[in-house]
């Protein structure tokens, strides 16, 4: 036999052991290595459902079957049966897109969410498209919060409707959550947003962060983000968050129906890998991301050593 | 010695109420369909009696077509119907021939199915609740308002051909006519979402005059295809390539 060919073999099968062996052992190495002490928790989440409550018709068109509320409820129920920690939030945008939207104005959406046992959300341009005052009404119905630290409703009829940030705690672990909107001006008519203030993300979402890290002494940091993934134009975006921030671990995003196969990590002034997420639109995917926590010093997740404070 | 340390640095730690760090993280991306799930009828229950009332009032098939009516860029079916469709109402009810009409491309919402065309399937191209406006302007503006949309490659109109050559449009020539002169004036049918400044179309704040027709997009629309149905002829989807890129 040729050697080539043989060794051509030999290194196949290795190849296809190592594939083996990559998809089941990680779990497996990581209680080892982590011990009893190893928390873990779930982070499910959406982004732009746009009001699709039902899959997409079979009409033969890309997402077709796609989606729906039913499914997305018995995908929740089945992981949060095998996982204790899970935590549901979304990204904004749950409003606009079908016909529900146009006769329900937002009630059929909202009651889902509460039945889908959402922890959290954040504003998407599109959840002003009914007025501010069916906001009022329709997030009125809500279990959950909705997060917003840079929209500033003071003389509007949402003010004191939302807040800013929400502390959840899960088998000990300390989890902040945030949310960011996006500018207003230019993206939803004035007469829906009204004198709805917009303030700097950035500066928000930096002075947010480090109340959570330090203050509130919180051992992750998520931001519920409407700002979108990344833009050629100087604006900004999830990326431009990530990079000029610090102490957020994770952000969630929305508004530009981005598709991403996994999360994008961005380092952040600290030089941290800030993980950005986000899973296209209409409800077609439901994001999973598994954290798992050790208890004492803290090591980043790149292995550096990171100062306890 | 060193058992001492590490009691001392156990107390330090417990004392400072170390929290807990991330050791590992990991993802997936789970797709929503019949092989990943499947309905939980509790919630399927709760849905019904909406989708009902909705059924009652999306159900009727106004049109029909031979194939799917897409969006794209710079050119496709969808974005030549649709404008049509709107120059063609909008003039109706304006009462005289409008010079063109526009459509932000991020307002078509979705596409048009083959085979029969509901008014659910309207809603789902046209959801928002958009009126009508008569923009009367200068042809500097209108210029300004089709390179505007020229950059992102969005430039979607009915009653005109145009070219897009890097990002600036030339070779305007109107169905009715009339060539693009910075001096004259011309009528624009729009949304008031564009016609208010929205889509970063803020340079369109002081026209020569801005009417108001009291026409939802969508109505236009339903109206429209309601009358191309009752002909009996089905819509064939074809671009007649009206914004070419050079």
């Amino acid at each position: 036999m040729d050697v080539l060919a043989s060794n051509r073999r030999q290194f196949l099968k290795f190849l296809g052991t190592a594939a083996v062996v990559g998809s089941v052992t990680p779990d497996v190495l990581a209680a080892v290595q982590q011990g009893p002490k190893t928390t873990s928790v779930t982070i499910l989440h959406t982004n732009d459902v746009h009001s699709r409550l039902d899959p997409f018709p079979m009409d033969g068109s890309r997402n077709a079957g796609k989606g729906g509320v039913a499914r997305r409820a018995t995908l929740i129920q089945t992981i949060r049966q095998e996982q204790a920690n899970v935590l549901l939030f979304d990204a904004g945008d749950i409003f606009q897109g079908t016909p529900y939207f146009n006769l329900y104005k937002g009630e059929p959406e909202i009651l889902a969410m509460n039945r889908l046992g959402y922890d959290a959300g954040t504003l998407g341009n599109h959840d002003f498209d009914g007025g501010i005052d069916n906001m009022v009404t329709q997030f009125g119905k809500a279990s959950f919060p909705i997060l917003i630290a840079n929209y500033d409703f003071k003389n509007t009829v949402m003010d004191g409707r939302t807040i800013p940030f929400k502390l959840f705690e899960k088998g000990g672990v300390r989890i902040g959550v945030f949310g960011l909107g996006i500018q207003p001006e230019g993206l939803i008519p004035r007469a829906a947003y009204k004198e709805t203030k917009y303030l700097d993300p950035i500066e928000i979402g930096n002075d947010i962060a480090a109340k959570l890290r330090i203050d509130k002494k919180c051992d992750y940091v998520i931001c519920l983000s409407h700002l979108g993934f990344k833009y050629t134009e100087p604006i900004v975006s999830d990326n431009v968050l990530a990079a000029k921030t610090r102490n957020i671990d994770l952000i969630i995003g929305g508004h530009t129906h981005t598709f991403l196969d996994a999360p994008v990590a961005v380092n952040n002034l600290d030089g941290q890998p800030v993980w950005i997420n986000q899973v296209g639109f209409a409800g077609i995917n439901l994001g999973r991301i598994d954290l798992a926590f050790d208890k004492g010093k803290a090591v980043s997740s790149t292995g550096k050593s990171v100062e306890v404070k | 010695m060193k058992k001492y340390l590490l009691l001392l640095a156990l107390a330090t730690l417990s004392a400072c109420n170390p929290g807990y760090h991330l050791t590992n993280r990991t993802s997936n991306r789970i797709g929503v369909d019949s092989l990943t799930a499947t309905t939980d009828s509790s919630m399927a229950n709760f849905l019904k009696p909406y989708r009902q009332g909705l059924d009652k009032s999306m159900n009727e098939v106004l049109a029909r077509s031979t194939g799917r009516i897409e969006k794209g860029k710079p050119d496709a079916p969808l974005n030549d119907l649709l404008t049509d469709a709107l120059l063609k109402q909008g003039s109706e009810k304006y009462g005289k021939p409008i010079d063109c009409s526009h459509l932000n491309y991020g307002g078509i919402r979705s596409n048009l199915p083959e085979g029969t065309i509901t008014t659910g399937s309207i809603f789902e191209v046209m959801p928002f609740d958009n009126q009508l406006i008569v923009l009367t302007v200068t042809g500097a503006m209108l210029q300004e308002l089709m390179n505007h949309f020229a950059q992102k490659n969005e430039l979607v109109m009915g009653g005109l051909r145009a070219k897009i050559h890097n990002g600036a449009v030339q070779d305007v020539t109107f169905t009715n006519g009339r060539t693009l002169k910075p001096n004259e004036t011309y009528t624009v049918l729009l949304s008031d979402y564009v016609a208010n400044g929205g889509d970063d179309a803020g340079f369109l704040k002081n026209p020569v005059r801005n009417e108001n027709i009291n026409y939802l997009m969508r109505d236009a629309l339903i109206d429209y295809f309601r009358q191309v149905g009752k002909t009996g002829q089905p819509i064939n989807p074809v671009s007649d390539g009206r914004i070419s890129i050079e």
